[in-house]
């Protein structure tokens, strides 16, 4: 089994199709949505998928098959240990707990495996260290 | 009771005889052996800050173009600078924003550019004089090719200040960074128990010619900070909201960008992030006392910033060590906790003014002038010609 992370993004004509529930009966994938969105251009969602690797590859083909563009995000953050100041104003915006303040050595911690993409810490940081993935 | 001198410490400093401790190696001196035994141990303690301090800028002298040009606008990176000078000087303030395209890069940027070793570019334009004949200039600057280049900052090293907070319904942007609704946060900015001008509260010995570590290098302090007050809450004899503060001065050559950072505040606007550190003499028994204040006997009041008035009051005091915790608790609610000064830089600013007194790079000064002892801050009110005087 393993997790990883995709953003998918809908055209306007594809947020009524059921693909999540497809995902789940026809791949035998556990996902998770950590965040969701629908704009004029259409939807986005973020989810983390669990599974065989096999079938999280068959999932994604499917997905790309219907139309959706599908993003694998490992990176989508990025925290550039140059820039950033370790003055932890990240931590406390930070909604999913992804960024910590080491109390040994006060250096901020990034955890990319708890990010969500919301972006909020990107914004927040004063030297602008945290940067969104090009 | 023992007593020392500005000059038995700097003569042990030469002879490499001098114990310098960091503001937290004394505070754990003191809890083990106490502060009798201590303050007999240890002549110097050494303090740090580094956070974001708007109130700062660099004065440039370009040097004289051929045929002369008496500047009256410049631009470098296309940041306006002050030159209400004379002919080629200029001063570059941190949170001035370039021209044309949004509010991402300023002085605080230029500045930090320069310290890295950067070429900049200069722009130009006078009126053209007799003496002065040239219009305008198009070129490109360095530290290198300048001949002074020194960081003059009025306001710096606040002695402690509020921590922030929001009650309203909407997010805040502001120079304590975004505060979320519902006191979603709460954010502060002092290194408490590293920060200087908490570790000599009343200032006895910072004051005017104080020698300092200023970006990197050595700078000095020029003046009481604007905005410096002396009428102000103390706890523990150490004051609980912001009070003091420093002009400090400091050639930028020397000084490096792991010290001086330009900052961007999403939705407030720029500042640039100073790192200073200042050696506290321990002249006796009172100035370890203060030296080695904890954080958790240093309190900051918190303050609703959603309240958009100068009268805003403090809703309770909040201890340095519960900031640093991660969460304090406002009205029964647990709130994370955000700094804006970088405590990990402090500590290593606090260990580099300590390695530079050991290796005889830094010697301590006895201030020229003493602060002010009773300074209060005026508000400014919308008044008449004869309400005023």
């Amino acid at each position: 089994m393993s997790k990883r992370k995709f953003n998918l993004y809908f055209i306007p004509e594809l947020v009524n199709e059921p693909i999540t529930y497809i995902l789940v009966k026809d791949f035998d994938l556990k996902f998770n949505i950590l965040r969701a969105e629908v704009k004029e251009k259409g939807g986005q969602l973020l989810i983390e998928v669990d599974g065989k690797p096999a079938q999280i590859t068959k999932g994604v083909a499917y997905l790309q098959g219907m139309g959706v563009k599908v993003e694998e995000l490992n990176e989508f953050v990025t925290k550039d240990e140059e820039r950033c100041t370790n003055c932890g104003m990240c931590v406390s915006i930070c909604p999913a707990d992804a960024i910590e303040m080491d109390r040994q050595n006060w250096k901020v911690i990034f955890h990319l495996d708890k990010c969500i993409a919301c972006g909020l810490c990107v914004s927040s940081c004063p030297p602008k260290a945290m940067k969104l993935k090009a | 009771m023992l007593k020392r001198t500005y000059e038995e410490i700097n003569a042990k400093i030469e002879k490499g005889d001098a114990v310098v401790m960091t503001a937290e190696e004394a505070i754990q001196l003191v809890e083990s052996q106490g502060i009798e035994k201590a303050t007999k141990e240890v002549d110097v303690v050494t303090t740090g800050t580094f956070g974001a301090m708007c109130s700062s800028g660099a004065f440039i002298n370009f040097g004289h173009a051929e045929p002369p040009i008496r500047m009256s606008k410049v631009w470098l990176n296309d940041v306006p600078a002050y030159t209400g000078l004379a002919a080629v000087d200029a001063y570059i303030g941190a949170t001035e924003e370039r021209e044309g395209d949004g509010h991402e890069y300023g002085g605080a940027h230029v500045i930090e550019s320069l310290i890295a070793g950067e070429a900049v570019h200069l722009r130009a334009t006078g009126r053209g004089t007799d003496c002065y004949p040239r219009r305008d200039i198009d070129t490109y600057i360095s530290l290198k090719s300048v001949n002074q280049a020194y960081m003059y900052n009025p306001r710096n090293a606040y002695q402690n200040y509020g921590v922030a907070t929001n009650s309203s319904e909407k997010a805040l942007f502001t120079y304590m960074g975004k505060l979320l609704p519902h006191y979603g946060n709460a954010t502060y900015s002092s290194a408490g128990q590293l920060s200087p001008l908490l570790k000599d509260p009343q200032m006895r010995t910072i004051g005017m010619g104080t020698r300092i570590f200023l970006g990197g290098g050595i700078g000095y302090v020029a003046w009481e900070g604007t905005q410096f007050k002396t009428n102000i809450p103390y706890r523990n004899g150490v004051p609980s909201s912001s009070g003091r503060t420093l002009a400090v001065i400091g050639d930028l050559r020397g000084m490096s960008t792991e010290f001086i950072r330009a900052l961007d505040f999403h939705g407030y606007g720029l500042s640039m992030a100073v790192g200073i550190g200042i050696p506290i003499p321990i002249l006796d028994q009172d100035m370890m006392t203060c030296a080695a204040r904890t954080d958790e006997e240093i309190f900051a009041p918190v303050l609703d910033y959603s309240i958009q008035s100068r009268n805003r009051k403090p809703m309770m005091e909040v201890s340095y060590a519960q900031l640093r915790s991660g969460t304090v608790e406002l009205f029964g609610k647990k709130v994370k906790t955000s700094s804006l000064s970088s405590y990990y830089k402090a500590k290593v600013i606090a260990e580099r003014l300590k390695k530079m007194i050991n290796e005889k790079q830094f010697t301590l000064t006895r201030p020229a002038v003493a602060m002010p002892t009773d300074r209060s801050q005026k508000v400014l009110e919308v008044c008449s010609k004869e309400e005023v005087l």
